[in-house]
């Protein structure tokens, strides 16, 4: 009996939280008929989560405890709880009650009508203004324009996914933000709906501003990967495009100067020969990423396998 | 995934000894030694000689030990792999519940193996730390600033070259061991949250250098460092660091790129006979260089991003015969099942 949903939460000392949460997930949930579970991820917490959660686990069988040994962070913990998911469609929210189990429901319906990932969109955000509000309003525009997918609310982690997808998608390093964006590779029908967000009510926020020259590099990892993987040579052909631009002023200018004066300036022809050299090695880093790709177990056929609809029109035979 | 009944069939100790090119001449003293030691504990266990590339005089050592009746295994590798690989290779065929792994040397004193098990039980790891220790000031000056490199940013260990360890078989099923590694064992166990006590043994009087050691070995150490400082840090994301480097240096080549353009343009010095055009171009491909090899090691993290774990479950709780409501125990006869995840 795998239940239909799993809702994976990710805890990092959350003692205060953790009743209230249970409570209000059930609460929720329940009403609308259909069997779940729940993935408590305790991502190595120092106070009394994983004391609190094995209770609940203990009088809820619908209660799945997924321990860390140590602090590793969210994106792991995600990671973990959808490893651990049995449901075909697996909710995702933050475990600070700053999400509102109410709005699940909203996330379920979207999948059902058809959607592989359903996001929740904070329209109403209940944190500081400068040090969250502006620099996530920002990051969000940025990733949009990079990665194509116009999502206004990457941080929101009450997300709903199907399985199928989601558990396909390679999760790692801090990239929880931009699992839509990662999915992306797969080409799914995202939809996004706008949920409550309530003030923190327990404890302090785990993240602040330092976490931006990372997502920056994440970003950049992400364009990377979600568009260039299955072409790592004409992506790096194209970086090689410019040093062989100026490779070529570079000789140009020496030949000009050796045809016309008979002398040759030697840092201009020695910047060609730099430049040149550099774009032959671009391309060979090129070649071995094709073969990196090749060896690969991420190919692209796969990821077009998870969201395709097939239709065939059935002949009929009489 | 293993089972409680796996574990209960197992030998509750196996002792690994890899023999490398530094070995004790009289391997059998030091393994009567080591006996001495494991006597203490009273309890069965294994001991696993494994012999990293050929040793003929050990192998004959091994051999009349054999010959007398002493119950040892030695595996013998064909060629030297390092001491890291050796120890897997013994794990390997090891089947005890604690590992234990025994220096080739005298380095500590046999009887003091004991101790190390005992320490498990407040701890995943526990490693030998030779104390009261001698040696000459320069090679302490050395050794606490290899230590103190090795500590940025985890636990603070004072002996790492110590080959004595004792560890809970789970340990080595979930670290990757290979080469010259083995000095880090305690911190890559660190990293996956193993928890880990330094346990102070007396040092073996036959422990002692002539003169240190040689240049190569110096600079091999500190390769070292940068090596694990990589895997620690880096090895899930490759871009973060390499794109770091190469950032710098690609915007260091691009500034001086612009300040010669500007004082070509604007005030027409000849850009010719400049060789900083040379230095800051290098620096620009130098920089991009660098950044595309963080990108490569992104696609190879990605493409092989299944085999890759970032994290290890300690444990999955479930209780499918809970009864729903909010009792806070199970009832009588209830069966509570706990999987460990592996």
């Amino acid at each position: 009996m795998t239940p239909e949903v799993s809702i994976v939460v990710p805890l990092y000392n959350e003692e205060d939280s953790l009743r209230p949460l249970y409570a209000a997930i059930t609460h929720a949930v329940a009403p609308l008929g259909i069997s779940f579970e729940i993935i408590f991820v305790d991502d190595g917490s120092r106070d009394a989560t994983v004391r609190i959660a094995d209770e609940i686990a203990r009088s809820d069988p619908r209660v799945c405890l997924v321990k860390f040994r140590r602090n590793y962070g969210q994106t792991p913990a995600m990671a973990a709880g959808i490893a651990q998911a049995s449901g075909d469609v697996i909710v995702t929210m933050d475990g600070d009650l700053q999400n509102d189990p109410t709005d699940i429901g909203a996330l379920l319906r979207k999948i059902d009508e058809g959607y592989d990932i359903v996001v929740g969109w904070r329209f109403d955000r209940q944190d500081k203004l400068v040090s969250r509000k502006i620099p996530s309003r920002i990051a969000n525009k940025l990733i949009a324009k990079v990665t194509g997918v116009p999502i206004k609310d990457n941080g929101c982690s009450l997300k709903a996914y199907r399985a199928s997808l989601i558990k396909k998608i390679p999760l790692y390093s801090e990239m929880h933000r931009f699992i839509p964006a990662m999915a992306s590779i797969a080409g799914p029908k995202i939809a996004e709906i706008k949920v409550q967000h309530h003030a923190r009510q327990f404890g302090q926020s785990k993240y602040g501003l330092s976490r931006i020259y990372k997502v920056l590099l994440d970003l950049m990892v992400i364009k990377t990967v979600a568009s260039f993987t299955a072409r790592p040579m004409l992506w790096f052909g194209m970086l090689s495009v410019p040093m062989l631009l100026a490779a070529t002023v570079a000789f140009a200018t020496t030949i000009v100067t050796l045809v016309s004066d008979g002398t040759y300036s030697l840092p201009i022809a020695g910047c060609g020969v730099i430049f040149l050299s550099s774009a032959i090695i671009l391309l060979g880093s090129g070649a071995i990423g094709e073969l990196v790709y090749k060896l690969g177990d991420m190919r692209e056929h796969e990821f077009s396998g998870l969201t395709q609809q097939i239709r065939v029109r059935s002949l009929i035979i009489q | 995934m293993t089972t409680a009944t796996s574990d209960t069939a197992r030998l509750p100790l196996s002792v690994i000894m890899p023999v490398g090119k530094r070995h004790a001449a009289n391997i059998a003293a030091l393994y009567a030694e080591y006996k001495v030691g494991l006597a203490s504990l009273d309890v069965p266990y294994e001991f696993i000689v494994v012999l990293d590339g050929p040793r003929p005089e050990v192998a004959a050592a091994l051999q009349r030990l054999l010959e007398r009746g002493e119950s040892l295994i030695v595996i013998s590798l064909t060629k030297r792999f390092g001491e890291a690989t050796a120890l897997m290779a013994g794990f390997q065929r090891a089947s005890g519940r604690v590992i234990v792994t025994a220096p080739a040397y005298h380095q500590i004193q046999g009887a003091e193996l004991g101790k190390l098990v005992r320490a498990l039980d407040k701890a995943d790891v526990a490693i030998g730390r030779r104390w009261p220790r001698v040696g000459s000031r320069f090679e302490v000056i050395r050794r606490d600033a290899f230590h103190r490199l090795i500590a940025t940013g985890g636990q603070r260990f004072n002996d790492l070259g110590c080959g004595a360890r004792a560890m809970k078989r789970r340990v080595l099923e979930e670290i990757s061991l290979y080469g010259d590694q083995h000095r880090f064992l305690p911190v890559l166990a660190n990293r996956q949250g193993f928890r880990i006590v330094e346990v102070d043994v007396a040092q073996s009087p036959l422990d002692r250098y002539d003169g240190g050691y040689p240049p190569k070995e110096y600079l091999h150490r500190v390769l070292d460092i940068f090596t694990v400082f990589f895997l620690v840090r880096f090895t899930k994301k490759p871009l973060r660091f390499f794109g770091m480097v190469g950032a710098t240096t690609f915007v260091i080549g691009a500034l001086l790129v612009a300040y010669l353009a500007i004082d070509r343009l604007v005030f027409l010095h000849p850009l010719a006979d400049r060789p900083a055009l040379l230095l800051s171009s290098l620096l620009v491909v130098l920089g991009m260089q660098l950044f595309a090899l963080g990108l490569l090691g992104e696609l190879i993290i990605f493409t092989h991003a299944r085999d890759i774990k970032d994290y290890q479950v300690d444990e999955v709780v479930r209780y499918p015969e809970a009864v729903t409501g909010n009792r806070a125990a199970a009832p009588v006869g209830t069966e509570v099942t706990r999987s460990h995840v592996v």
